[in-house]
């Protein structure tokens, strides 16, 4: 059974415990950072940064609203960034769960077309041009542990667990939230293994919360081209499916 | 905390006001939000809308230094709309206690103050009492000098009107939330308070909590689950560390620290233990003796005996009337009057109000021993801005201590529990942990006096055998302070063999015959091994999450303090369905006639006040049982600014009268006179209301935060929040470097311009806040760019805690 | 010391995972073999108490057993009924604290009129420090105060700290600074 993570924004508190304990159980270095008149730190993903608790003030309904979105990789059931790089050697699926896997070979090829593939903007590169992002803590959940961010997170907005027990839970707690917030709503839940639930237009969180938001999802032409020279590849997706 | 953290899922309500529990304490949410869920309704009341606030029902603005308007007006309400849980407050509270003729309250001033001592005479305040000195009462509340009349009378003048214009809160937000919360003054629902520093370092920090307490007696809210007063503590053992009293007027357990007047160990416990003739009130601390003679005891072992009062000489006794705390402390470091300092695990440079003058008293020092796992502000502060080390003599030590998972031991947490936890790896390269190096200093000592010395005997005599196999044992300390039985013993028809733990307070004795270093810790480490070691996650029978047998708490192990008052009159939970303890004795006739309490550990296990056919018990005993008449206290006889919390200004303030009585601040504020000592209010130079907070990522003074990169990264500089009105009309941006300025101090900082401030209306005017954490310090980061804020927070305090007043002062903002 | 890490999930197919994709020429075995080895597997485990607020959380601490015997990970206690495996950014950050090139690892002393640290022994210190206290102590030492009443104090030597000890240091330190005769004794609690 595909697993899947349930991240409830409505109650997340921005603690960013779940930033810290990515880094911590990745071992990955701090950034050099400074304060650019927002909480939010790094300002953004990066190469060393899996995860971002993005942080936006917005006025709703006559209301101030402290807005918190913990950003990470989707780990999109269809993976326009995996589609994209033809390789499974460098990006592959990890079947047992689901999670999109980005291994040290991702050095080999062309970050730039995999970032512009994400329809989220979540992969980026270190200087020798390999990709990084969220790995879904897939030693852990190999060995029965939850990712670290899910396991941390004190204000009970992330869960992690098989796909139709997540979707169940996000359905039941948008239908609670759904009297109060009626614009409230889990994005692309049926195209992603990370389901967000949102009080408002996703949009008010930040660009990329949703796919097409940024731009349309529509593959980019390098990433037709590539599938076109990636037999395997796609026999592979047929296999597997 | 009355409660503990996971008993906050028990309420129907919950006001997080002068704390900010989602930054500060944000596992504290687990419990918040599974309230919510249950239909809880989340109430944040603050300057500035945080991370509390974006989680909350209910946000409510409030000016910094207003609290007890706010509460005040809530108390107003729930009178006039008679929301208070009657039963409750006649019976178990001091509402009925008739107060004596010469009390009076006018123009601010309550009856018997002093202007030149800037005191009371608090016998003006004094009960009534009748011929054997019991209190006299009105059970029916309607005595003209009944506390509960003069309550009504005294909050007469909190009206929403006024309250809005004193704090700057609009009036529907006030009374949306008087009403929702006062709605918990029904039996079965609770409310509970969330409270921290942002209520203690006030110069009126004590009534500030005293107000929230008088509300939560009103409702019925103490010792019930879901309620309490809830002191949420900021360091993983300030309740461990308080406890046993590193603390000037404290002795471990809360004895008092000896007055010099009190010349002999029969003077001291006279002194300090109260009488009362009232056959209902338990007054537990009429065993003040056993606990203190036990704590004797244990630090001068077979050496304190009957003949030498146990050792009472060798400890120091302070002068009457002196107060020597934290601000004295350094107020006499700054005069030269302190040689030597010993800061141990603490960065006074960064953490006192007003650092300024810490820091330049610090050059007054001939030495300093700085124990610390970081090089800090404290330690290096010879060498901090504006020092020059050529002119500085101090000698300073700074001695490498291990970090927590370096070491065993235990600590106490905010709901009191004691939990132990285990040695993982071993001190990093040569540092130790604290026990080994106070054991290691302590045998030095003993050594060097043993050549001779200035009354060497408490030295010498000290028991010090802590050691097993040349380490420091913390099991030994830890049973230490549990206590033992020195001789064989029988209490209460049990024998109790010589070198045996004692397994409550109950069982010391004041003849020298059981030790204890702690009596509130007896029952900690017994014969049944290490309490605080305990890890079983079985609930209590009634459900509500008290894990009585994971780690222990105190005292003994009762999860709920004033759980007697969580019951009816004949034992009956209040509220069925979350109840804490049960009366389960067998009745006959409309009598009870055995004795059984289920649930939590009962606040002393006396039968019920009466009987189920009405009658009322003389066996019984009133449910507040540490205070003297056993009576939850509306009427606070005690403090030194009153028996009723009064709205007074901050020492600095924007306003220049008080809406409420003639007195524009607190009359018997600690305050202090040296040159460095500066106080603006009311000044046009510093126009702007500013207040200090922390935050999530960081940590007190920053120093085991600061030194982190994963934390620094998340935030990595002094920041200074700011309304956009504000910033527009100083012409500031977002993400702008600016100077903070007190009259005492000033410090760069990065503009954080956000809606989530937003400028008061008080009085008709438009009145700014801003407010910075208090974290940083100049040795790290390593570019010295970020300071402390405590260099612009004034030293003046409570006239009770004398804590600084570091919440609410006045400030400037210049761009760069 | 024994703790109970609970198994949160049952993964059954993780060693089919592989073939599908071998079968096309493939080879993630390496990958795979990286992703399925926990690097706790054989750290010792104890458990503790976060140093920072006073929620009181429990957490694992993953101590490496072979070669430097150093911090490795540190987590929530997902056994401990308070937090039940939670942590927030401070107390996921614990690791760093202990593991941190910025620790103190020396005794140093900072002579008068100095502008620098020097490294010194345990020895030499605590010897030092002592005869300080021993000479500020005797020469300062009040038997009794103005009004003749018996104090037996010293008021020029003051102790401020610390809630960061554990109880049982907290309360050989009180009672040394107490039996020194220290009045000044104070710590966060007041501030």
């Amino acid at each position: 059974m595909a697993k899947a993570f349930f991240i409830d924004t409505s109650l997340c508190m921005a603690c960013r415990g779940c930033q810290v304990a990515c880094k911590q159980w990745h071992d990955l270095p701090a950034e050099e950072t400074t304060n650019r008149g927002s909480y939010q730190n790094p300002p953004d993903l990066s190469f060393d940064t899996y995860k971002v608790v993005r942080m936006t003030e917005v006025v709703e309904g006559g209301r101030l609203r402290w807005l918190f979105f913990p950003e990470q990789c989707r780990h999109c059931l269809e993976a326009p960034c995996l589609e994209a790089a033809g390789d499974p050697g460098a990006i592959y699926r990890d079947d047992a769960t689901g999670a999109i896997i980005y291994t040290a070979e991702t050095r080999q090829l062309d970050a730039d077309a995999i970032i512009e593939a994400c329809p989220y903007n979540v992969p980026r590169k270190a200087p020798d041009g390999t990709l990084a992002k969220c790995d879904f803590c897939i030693d852990r959940v190999h060995n029965g542990l939850e990712p670290a961010c899910v396991k941390t997170c004190p204000a009970g907005a992330m869960h992690f667990g098989d796909r139709d027990f997540i979707l169940a839970m996000a359905g039941k707690r948008l239908a609670e939230v759904k009297k109060n917030y009626p614009e409230a709503g889990l994005i692309d839940a049926d195209e992603v293994s990370v389901i967000y639930l949102v009080l408002y237009a996703p949009a008010r969180y930040y660009q990329n919360a949703m796919a097409g938001l940024r731009r349309p999802a529509a593959m980019t032409r390098k990433v037709a081209l590539q599938r076109m020279v990636s037999p395997l590849r796609r026999m592979m997706n047929a296999l597997g499916g | 905390m009355t409660n503990h953290w996971i008993d906050i899922q028990n309420s129907d309500c919950i006001l997080i006001m002068g704390s900010n529990a989602a930054e500060n304490h944000p596992v504290s949410f687990r419990y918040v939000t599974e309230a919510q869920r249950r239909g809880a309704t989340l109430i944040s009341v603050d300057p500035r809308f945080t991370r509390t606030s974006s989680r909350a029902d209910i946000y409510a603005p409030i000016r910094s230094g207003t609290d007890i308007a706010f509460l005040g007006g809530l108390i107003k309400y729930i009178l006039d709309n008679k929301r208070y849980h009657k039963t409750y407050v006649a019976n178990y509270t001091n509402a009925a206690f008739i107060v004596n003729k010469n009390f009076g309250f006018k123009d601010g001033l309550f009856a018997g103050y002093d202007p030149k001592k800037r005191a009371y005479d608090k016998s003006k305040w004094a009960f009534e009492t009748d011929s054997r000195g019991v209190p006299k009462t009105d059970r029916s509340l309607k005595h003209g000098r009944c506390v509960f009349q003069l309550l009504k009378k005294h909050y007469k003048r909190y009206d929403l009107k006024t309250v809005s214009k004193i704090t700057g809160t609009p009036e529907d937000l006030l009374k949306k939330i008087y009403a929702v919360y006062s709605a918990t003054g029904r039996p079965d629902k609770a409310a509970t308070i969330m409270y921290a520093m942002g209520w203690t370092q006030h110069t009126t920090g004590v009534q500030n909590i005293r107000a929230m307490a008088m509300i939560q007696l009103l409702l019925g809210n103490m010792g019930v689950a879901g309620g309490g007063v809830n002191a949420l503590r900021g360091e993983s053992n300030v309740q461990g560390s308080t406890d046993h009293c590193l603390l000037w007027h404290i002795w471990p357990g809360y004895l008092k620290t000896p007055r010099a007047s009190n010349d002999s160990l029969k003077a001291y416990n006279r002194k300090w233990t109260p009488v009362s003739k009232d056959p209902l009130s338990a007054n537990w601390w009429q065993n003040y003796p056993k606990y203190s003679v036990s704590l004797l005891k244990s630090f001068f072992g077979a050496k304190a005996t009957a003949a030498n009062q146990f050792g009472y000489h060798w400890l120091p006794k302070v002068d009457d009337g002196k107060a020597y705390s934290w601000l004295d402390l350094f107020d006499a470091m700054y005069v030269g009057k302190i040689k030597g300092l010993f800061a141990w695990g603490q960065n006074p440079a960064c953490s006192g109000a007003n650092a300024g003058k810490n820091r330049k008293a610090m050059a007054n020092l001939d030495w300093m021993v700085n124990v610390n796992i970081f090089d800090n502000e404290t330690g290096s502060f010879w060498k901090g801005p504006g020092m020059d080390p050529s002119f500085i003599k101090t000698e300073v030590f700074m001695l490498p201590a291990a970090v927590s998972v370096e070491k065993e031991g235990s600590i106490t947490n905010s709901g009191r529990w004691m939990q132990w936890r285990y040695q993982g790896p071993r001190p990093l390269g040569d540092s130790r942990p604290d026990g080994d190096i106070i054991m290691a200093l302590g045998e030095r000592l003993k050594k060097v006096y043993a050549r001779g010395g200035v009354f060497p005997g408490p030295i010498l005599n000290l028991k010090w055998d802590y050691l097993t196999d040349g380490r420091y044992d913390p099991h030994k300390v830890a049973r230490e302070i549990n206590g033992y039985f020195l001789r064989d013993v029988t209490v209460k028809g049990k024998v109790f063999k010589k070198g045996t733990l004692v397994p409550s307070f109950a069982y010391l004795q004041a003849d020298g015959s059981t030790s204890s270093g702690n009596w509130l810790y007896c029952n900690s480490y017994t014969e049944k091994g290490n309490m605080a070691a305990r890890r079983s996650t079985k609930d209590a029978a009634n459900g509500i999450g008290l894990y009585p047998q994971f780690a222990w708490c105190w005292p003994v192990n009762r999860r709920i303090i004033y759980n007697r008052a969580s019951v009816d009159l004949q034992g009956k939970p209040w509220n069925p369905k979350r109840w804490v303890i049960r009366f389960d004795g067998k009745a006959q006739n409309g009598k009870y006639v055995s004795k059984k309490w289920v649930g939590d550990v009962p606040d002393g296990g006396w039968y019920p006040m009466q009987n189920p056919d009405g009658s009322m018990r003389k066996d019984s005993r009133y449910p507040f049982i540490m205070r003297k008449h056993g009576h939850g206290q509306i009427f606070g006889p005690g403090r030194a600014d009153g028996p009723f919390p009064e709205h007074y200004e901050p020492l600095e303030s924007p306003v220049k009268k008080n809406p409420l009585n003639k007195q524009l601040t607190n009359p018997t504020a600690a305050v202090y006179h040296r040159d460095i000592d500066r106080f603006a209010s009311g000044d046009a130079r510093f126009p702007i209301v500013c207040t200090t907070y922390r935050v999530t990522e960081h940590w007190q003074t920053g120093l085991m935060t600061r030194t982190q990169p994963w934390l620094m990264e998340l935030q990595p500089q002094v920041f200074v929040e700011m309304s956009p009105q504000l910033a527009k009309s100083l012409g500031i941006e977002n993400g702008q470097r600016v100077k903070v300025a007190s009259v005492r101090g000033a410090l760069e900082a990065t503009a954080v311009v956000t809606r989530r401030f937003q400028p008061f209306r008080v009085a008709g005017k438009t009145i700014h806040q801003v407010g910075l954490p208090w974290h940083f310090g100049w040795r790290w980061p390593e570019s010295g760019s970020e300071e402390s804020a405590n260099l612009l927070t004034p030293s003046a305090g409570d006239p009770n805690t004398r804590i600084p007043e570091t919440k609410a002062f006045m400030v400037n903002i210049e761009k760069i | 010391m024994r703790v109970n890490r609970r198994q949160f999930l049952q993964l059954g197919g993780a060693a089919a995972i592989g073939v599908s994709v071998c079968r096309l020429g493939f080879d993630l075995k390496p990958v795979k073999a990286h992703a399925q080895m926990l690097k706790t597997k054989y750290a010792k485990e104890t458990s503790t108490i976060c140093c920072y607020c006073a929620v009181g959380c429990g957490a694992i601490v993953h101590t490496s057993r072979a070669g430097d015997g150093r911090v490795m990970n540190v987590e929530g206690d997902p056994d401990h009924v308070i937090n039940r495996g939670n942590l927030c950014s401070k107390g996921a950050a614990i690791k760093q604290l202990a593991e941190n090139e910025k620790r103190l690892t020396r005794p140093l002393y900072r002579a008068p009129y100095s502008k620098q640290w020097k490294e010194v022994s345990w020895d030499w210190a605590l010897e030092t420090i002592a005869k300080r206290v021993k000479a500020t102590r005797d020469a300062t030492f009040a038997h009794r105060n103005g009004k003749g009443q018996v104090v037996n104090r010293t008021t020029a030597i003051a102790s401020v700290g610390s809630a960061a000890l554990d109880n049982e240091e907290c309360w050989i330190y009180q009672a040394l600074m107490r039996a020194l005769g220290l009045v000044y004794i104070e710590h966060q609690a007041r501030i």
